[in-house]
């Protein structure tokens, strides 16, 4: 077996014998129930009206039909899973220097580019996984809520926007791995996650948002039944670019850095 | 003969400190080299070099007359170590976690983790998690995984931290078996010269980065300074007659006007005939309460040659 998989292997082992797997799962189970309960609220006018301010919020989602709820489960793993995504890199990069197992890793007869990319591989194969479960869990929340308004073509148009907005959001979290090993820990890359949240949503209320990374695979969810896309193919590259530069700072980090 | 561990002229700074000043050690294949200096000499910083860890400023550093250099990691697959205290993943075995160090290393036989874990006595606690491991046990752990691989170079920075002194025998046991049996190299940091002096062939004295002494560890009960202790009822003036009688002394007016510290008389001739010096005191009217020969320890020793190489830089 050669070393990229023997490390993939490890990783995944270490990764799934922490809370980290069951933690982010049951935090991201909450997106689709959460969706069902404000179309089950959007449904039915006289319990809408009894709900007050927790109508006044689903309000919000737009009327009961899928497209407004696969637009809100695009939206929210575009913007939870900034959150989530950028905690399960945090974890896998930052873990390394809070338990200080980052020293047995180092002087290994195995390539640290190896050691990163697999880091990465295993952060992206169980986001997608996430983002796949929480897609399907959706779409049968949606089913048991009785959404008005399916087709085909709608249900192929919502899955591929809802895929897109996750794996864009999956890439966004290559700079998390930055700075997790640059700050040796979990403080650094959290803050950059709490950061990039708050200005994702600033920079998207100024209208500037399909030029700020964070912002794009939200705004990219709101096109959900639309027929065309909202953001330009610039908006996909900016969003390339930046994981491509969070992947080589990391590598170029954990090769050239000083690890003391 | 290539060394099995050199360094040249290696340096590490950190804006003005310098952590180590051009360093040039040269340790020979199956050699137990004890690398003793106070906290913050520059061993771990050495050994982080030694490793790839850290990046020396300039000079270079050598593992079986290979130059030491991030992009050719196979330089260490004949190398096992410990740095600093050492860490596992907390929620994987014992056996899981050499499972770890086995794969990655890329070693074929499986035994070898049976193997390890009933030399380092590990076999109760093989499924218990780390994190609930005690720390010489977490420490028994760490050192499987340095030598796992059966290396022939060991870089071992304060291997015994943390180990009761059954365990602390066991794995001086272990270095030595494993350097005269299997002829493996070992360099190992410590800042207690009396552990080292136990296994160690050679020793080095490492003080502000810099290598300030080298001593052949089968010579080192030779290096003892022996001193003549006395004590007595004045002795300022004990101080004051041996002074003029010329003998060689180290304490001081101070230290003596306190009580607490005796005198030492360092001169050969004294430690040879303590009868003469207590001769002298009872003609001069201040005859000794104390007279005895004693040979310094090795904890002294060790500050002495850290004194002295401060006095030679200090002039």
């Amino acid at each position: 077996m050669n070393k990229m998989a023997v490390c993939i292997s490890i990783e995944t082992k270490k990764l799934f014998r922490s809370k980290i797997p069951l933690i982010t799962m049951a935090v991201l189970t909450l997106i689709p129930f959460i969706g069902g309960f404000f179309m089950f609220i959007l449904k039915d006018p006289s319990l809408s009206e009894s709900l007050g301010f927790i109508s006044a919020k689903a309000q919000l989602m737009g009327t009961a039909d899928w497209p407004s709820y696969l637009s809100l489960l695009s939206q929210a793993i575009a913007i939870g899973g900034l959150f989530a995504f950028g905690f399960i890199t945090s974890w896998i990069f930052g873990r390394e220097y809070s338990d200080r197992t980052i020293r047995d890793l180092l002087a290994l007869p195995v390539s640290r580019g190896i050691i990163v990319a697999s880091k990465f591989i295993v952060m992206i194969l169980w986001c997608l996984f996430l983002s796949a479960f929480v897609l399907i869990l959706g779409l049968i929340v949606g089913n048991m809520v009785d959404i008005p308004g399916m087709s085909s073509a709608l249900l192929m148009d919502g899955i591929k926007i809802y895929m897109i907005c996750s794996l864009l959001t999956i890439l966004l979290s290559t700079p998390v791995g930055f700075f997790a090993s640059y700050g040796r820990g979990y403080l650094s890359p959290l803050g950059f996650i709490v950061i990039t949240l708050i200005l994702a949503q600033i920079v998207a209320t100024t209208g500037y948002g399909e030029f700020f990374p964070w912002s794009i695979p939200a705004i990219i969810g709101i096109g959900i039944g639309n027929g065309e896309p909202i953001v330009s193919g610039i908006s996909i590259a900016i969003v390339f670019l930046t994981s491509i530069l969070g992947l080589v700072s990391t590598m170029l980090w954990w090769r050239y850095a000083d690890q003391s | 003969m290539i060394e099995a561990i050199s360094t040249v002229d290696l340096t590490k700074t950190y804006g003005d400190l310098r952590a180590v000043d051009n360093l040039n050690l040269s340790i020979g294949r199956g050699e137990i080299f004890g690398f003793l200096g106070l906290n913050g000499a520059g061993k771990t910083t050495t050994i982080r070099m030694l490793l790839g860890m850290i990046t020396p400023t300039s000079g270079y550093c050598y593992l079986n007359g290979e130059r030491i250099n991030k992009s050719n990691m196979d330089i260490w697959n004949d190398v096992g170590y410990i740095v600093e205290t050492p860490y596992s993943y907390p929620e994987l075995t014992v056996r899981e976690n050499l499972e770890i160090v086995r794969r990655l290393r890329g070693i074929e036989d499986r035994d070898c983790v049976d193997w390890i874990i009933d030399k380092l006595k590990l076999g109760e606690y093989e499924s218990r998690r780390v994190e609930h491991l005690s720390l010489g046990n977490a420490q028994r752990l760490g050192i499987a995984k340095a030598i796992i691989h059966r290396p022939k170079i060991l870089l071992l920075d304060e291997p015994t931290n943390g180990l009761d002194p059954a365990g602390i025998v066991e794995v001086r046991r272990l270095l030595m078996d494993l350097a005269e049996n299997e002829g493996v190299t070992v360099l190992i940091s410590s800042h207690k010269l009396d552990e080292i002096s136990k296994i160690a062939t050679n020793i080095g004295i490492i003080h502000e980065g810099r290598l300030i002494k080298e001593i052949d560890g089968g010579g080192l009960q030779d290096q003892l300074r022996k001193s003549l202790v006395l004590d007595g009822r004045n002795k300022l003036a004990m101080r004051s007659i041996l002074f003029q009688a010329g003998y060689d002394m180290s304490a001081k007016d101070g230290d003596l006007r306190k009580g607490s510290h005796p005198l030492r008389v360092h001169d050969e001739g004294a430690v040879n005939a303590p009868e003469k010096i207590a001769t002298l005191l009872v003609k001069a009217g201040h005859p000794p309460t104390l007279l005895k020969v004693e040979e310094e320890d090795l904890e002294m020793y060790f500050l002495r040659m850290i004194e002295e190489y401060e006095g030679i830089r200090n002039e």
